[in-house]
């Protein structure tokens, strides 16, 4: 008896310490999320980069959830390169054309509108829970055959991983269950509150996006403020053998990590060393595995302090010991960019990037075109290519065009097997993406195209003859059903 | 040519019994269990026995039977080649030779002539025949090396294990050596044909091995109109083209786009190859015949104008790591860090599927760096393999299987210079920098000089080097 009482007890000091309203029982559960949560159809292309000019189109259903201002928050993954977005409430009836109005890969989210008025009719916003709970049990939803269902998950931690389309790390909700095929926005609830949407899944383990950055997200921009996400563009290593902070001549307690490298990005000040070692971010210290105390999640990794509370532009108080002493520096965090990578990650809402000329058919290098090799593409790929997804941009050399095949035609005889070749220099010029290619192409030298690929390709150079190139890029598009022979995206996605 | 007989060919071949034991490349003093093999071989001029390099690679003792003879002779190794999978084996006892007659070794065999091999392949304890045509003949890779391809023959005769080395007959004269198969292809075995046969036997007579040379250059083929327009080319069908220039040779007597039109007197085909001996095979083969350090005359086309030179060649040392290696593995240990030259045989310790685990940077450095970055390739890529436990090295971040970048300053090209960068050293701590983005590590200096002895006492080394 004395026990029941004590759990209670706790159970009730849980409650009013975390600001999560009691569970509701399960009818209550369906009445309340069945006005919230929305099923989303998208149609979308698929592109397949070995022909970039073929595209097929596949739909996905997925969930998002309604939130003030009579528009559905979602995970931004499976919305990139959208043709139609279609909405459905109840699970079942009717389904309305949506629109998308806001969307960010990096962050992993997208808010949607309908414009029919008769789709927001007894439907209502959720309520955002802030902060979200670290433990705990918390139900799952999605619609499924017109029926909500509703299925329980543990709460495991509040950590800090990799965001599922960028290159960035966020804050993500990591939870156990047994339920298969979670990823698709589902709304993970805990009583009337949402605590983030479902993102990723790998064996019995399921990461959301919480509730919190969500909510941070639609705050900004519901006042018109910034949202871009930033991040820390260095590497840094544990400070766990004390020989290393010995010779960087750190006194007192250990503490702190040494940063290994910095990535360099275009217009970005660097303010940091390799063999810093890094001490304090934003006021919080930083320990010697990278962690600092959050107050409200505990131990979380560095990281997580380029995006709490802060964003792209922003300054960042950080504290050094460089060579025997302290240095308190302002860290400006750069804004997360595909286009500031030399192999983006990613190149959304546009059809790839393309130039045939004679048959030859000429690639921006991005991951994307990588992953043309499969999941395992960093294995299978050329080793060559995927070597240069490491690689640091340059003001001369920001990107990479590749020779990615031939389409076979008399006029490019003997380079049908040429393919996966790095352009390095076209009738003399040097080449970094497809409109320096177009122009180099336009300045012959005494009638020939002089194409030259980085050295230790298979083959280093190939002549065209100039003259016969306008005769035999017309040939070989309509033999090869090509609709044009160039394309390139006007800025890329941020 | 030689016009030598063997009545009964078979009491020439010998069944070979090999017992080796192999490095382990990833912790180098240590090695494998002894394993025993059987293969085959057959009585050259000169009370000598031929058979292939994998045969006798890596043994400690080497024991050879005659036919239907069940006593065992002790033999050794008097030349290997490993780049053409050929050895020469020497029996103590002089009486082994005793009764028997050297097979002859004959010519290259035509296509769809009938062929015999004979030798002692797994499955029985007799001596086997087979018979089969030569299917191909053609340049393919050699797997004892495995980054070098000559000339080799392809037939359906039966080469089964245990065949290796065994002779391959026509007309009672040797027209190959049994020695690789292809894995998955049936009724496909291979033979190493008597140019490459006579090419080995030519080069020991010396009492050096040195190999098979390179032109050290890339060939292309130069099939499109427009680029032989460009070069200015008369005839519309011969000569390839230099890409790249590898050797310093190369270097120093061809250009690129050059256009090679004749080697050693074989015309060059646009696709690169040449027409030897009614076979149209890459033009690599006619570099190949050379000795190393010959010159072989070749004619090259050169901004429009015919050039005869006499371009020397040699045997390219410097992928050496990139291929299997049969000397001991190099390393040297220091407060447990096992220091070795990253090659292709210490990848292979990453299992089965090496090359999928090793990850692109171990690959690049190994495989692609010294054709794509020449001036920053290193002459012996060196590896941390491995931390031995001690207290020393608890701490470290890394634990092995990562790349050196530098030690104390000294950026690091061989083993050679770990060594000195680390026993020369006199500041208070060891810095190694390791590359892929790991960044760096330390070690206390005292505490790790204090610590070395200990360290091979416990891990029961011998040696803390082998350089």
């Amino acid at each position: 008896m004395k026990q029941t009482i004590w759990s209670i007890s706790v159970w009730g000091w849980l409650i009013l310490m975390s600001g999560i309203k009691p569970a509701l029982m399960a009818d209550d559960v369906i009445d309340r999320w069945s006005s919230s949560l929305i099923k989303i159809e998208v149609t979308r292309h698929q592109y397949e980069f070995f022909q970039p000019w073929s595209r097929r189109t596949a739909s996905n259903v997925k969930f998002g959830v309604v939130t003030q201002g009579e528009q559905i928050i979602t995970a931004a993954e499976d919305l990139f390169d959208q043709t139609t977005i279609r909405v459905q409430k109840g699970g079942r009836g009717e389904w309305f054309q949506a629109s998308l109005e806001w969307i960010d890969y990096h962050l992993n989210l997208a808010l949607l509108k309908v414009q029919d008025p008769a789709f927001w009719d007894g439907l209502q916003p959720v309520e955002f829970a802030d902060p979200v709970p670290a433990t705990g049990e918390a139900r799952l939803l999605r619609w499924n055959d017109g029926r909500l269902e509703n299925r329980k998950l543990d709460i495991n931690r509040l950590r800090v991983g990799r965001s599922p389309l960028s290159f960035i790390d966020l804050p993500q909700l990591e939870l156990d269950s047994e339920i298969e095929g979670i990823g698709r926005s589902e709304a993970i609830v805990v009583g009337d509150q949402l605590i983030g949407l479902a993102v990723a899944q790998a064996r019995n383990k399921c990461a959301a996006i919480p509730s919190f950055l969500i909510h941070e997200v639609l705050t900004r921009l519901e006042q018109n403020q910034p949202s871009e996400v930033g991040f820390f563009n260095f590497y840094w290593k544990k400070s766990e053998n004390p020989a290393a902070q010995d010779y960087l001549k750190l006194t007192g307690p250990r503490r702190g990590v040494i940063i290994t490298e910095i990535i360099a990005i275009a217009g970005h000040q660097n303010v940091l060393k390799a063999k810093d070692i890094l001490l304090s971010v934003d006021g919080f210290d930083i320990d010697i595995m990278g962690d600092y105390d959050d107050p409200t999640y505990g131990k979380l990794t560095l990281e997580r302090l380029a995006t709490r509370g802060r964003w792209a532009g922003d300054q960042v108080a950080m504290t050094l010991w460089r060579e025997g002493a302290l240095l308190e520096v302002a860290f400006e965090l750069p804004r997360a960019n595909y286009q500031s990578e030399y192999v983006p990650t990613a190149n959304y809402d546009m059809p790839p990037a393309y130039l045939m000329a004679g048959g030859l058919l000429f690639q921006p290098l991005t991951e994307p075109f990588l992953r043309s090799w499969g999941r395992d593409w960093e294995r299978r790929a050329p080793v060559r290519l995927v070597r240069l997804k490491g690689q640091a941009p340059s003001e001369e050399n920001p990107s990479c065009v590749v020779l990615s095949a031939v389409l076979p035609d008399p006029y490019n005889l003997g380079y049908q097997d040429y393919r996966y070749l790095v352009v390095h220099q076209v009738n003399g010029r040097r080449i970094v993406d497809l409109p320096g290619l177009k122009e180099a192409l336009e300045l012959p030298v005494e009638g020939f195209h002089l194409i030259e690929f980085l050295p230790g390709e298979a083959v280093t150079k190939l002549v065209l003859d100039a003259q016969r190139l306008k005769d035999a890029t017309q040939r070989v598009m309509f033999k090869y059903r090509l609709p044009t022979d160039y394309v390139v995206g006007e800025s890329g996605t941020p | 040519m030689i016009s030598l007989r063997a009545d009964e060919p078979e009491k020439s071949v010998i069944q070979i019994m090999t017992f080796s034991q192999e490095p382990d490349w990833d912790e180098p003093w240590n090695a494998s269990r002894v394993r025993g093999s059987t293969g085959s071989g057959f009585v050259i001029e000169g009370n000598r026995i031929m058979t292939n390099a994998h045969v006798v690679s890596w043994a400690k003792q080497i024991q050879v039977r005659r036919f239907q003879d069940s006593r065992p002779h002790l033999a050794e190794i008097a030349y290997v080649g490993h780049d053409c999978d050929l050895a020469i084996l020497t029996v103590e006892d002089p009486t082994f030779f005793e009764g028997l007659n050297p097979l002859p070794i004959g010519v290259l065999p035509k296509v769809r002539s009938v062929v015999n091999t004979i030798g002692y392949p797994a499955g029985g304890e007799q001596i086997s025949f087979t018979s089969g045509v030569v299917s191909r003949i053609e340049l393919i890779n050699y797997v004892q090396p495995g980054n070098r391809s000559l000339l080799a023959v392809q037939t359906d005769a039966a080469i089964n294990p245990g065949n290796s080395g065994g002779p391959v007959l026509q007309d009672d004269q040797v027209v190959g050596v049994a020695f690789q198969g292809t894995p998955g292809l049936e009724n496909t075995g291979f033979f190493i044909p008597p140019p490459i046969i006579q090419h080995f036997l030519k080069d020991v007579e010396d009492g050096v091995y040195n190999g098979f040379p390179q032109a050290g250059i890339g060939l292309s083929p130069l099939i499109n109109p427009a680029y032989r327009q460009f070069l200015k080319l008369e005839s519309p069908s011969d000569g390839a083209r230099v890409d790249t220039l590898r050797s310093e040779s190369a270097k120093a007597f061809l250009k690129e786009d050059d256009v090679l039109l004749e080697i050693n007197g074989y015309q060059v085909a646009a696709d690169a190859t040449i027409l030897y001996e009614g076979n149209q095979v890459h033009g690599a083969i006619a570099f190949s015949q050379a000795q190393h350090g010959q010159e072989v005359p070749v004619k090259i086309w050169r901004e429009g104008q015919l050039l005869e030179i006499a371009l020397p060649v040699e045997v390219n040392a410097q992928d050496r790591l990139e291929g299997n290696q049969y000397e001991p593995p190099k390393y040297f240990v220091y407060a447990g860090l096992v220091f070795t030259p990253l090659s292709r045989d210490y990848l292979t310790t990453f299992g089965q599927n090496w090359s999928a685990v090793a990850g692109i940077g171990l690959l690049y450095e190994l495989f692609y760096k010294r054709n794509a970055e020449p001036e920053e390739v290193r002459s012996e890529p060196i590896m941390l393999s491995t931390v031995l436990s001690h207290p020393v090295n608890a701490n470290m971040d890394i634990k092995g299987r990562v790349l050196v970048e530098s030690i104390n300053g000294i950026r690091i090209d061989s083993l050679e210079d770990v060594v000195r960068a680390l026993e020369d050293h006199e500041g208070s701590h060891h810095v190694i920098e390791f590359g892929e983005r790991l960044g760096f590590d330390c070690l206390d200096r005292n505490e790790a000089e204090k610590a070395n002895d200990a360290i091979l006492q416990t891990y029961g080394i011998q040696k803390d080097r082998m350089l």
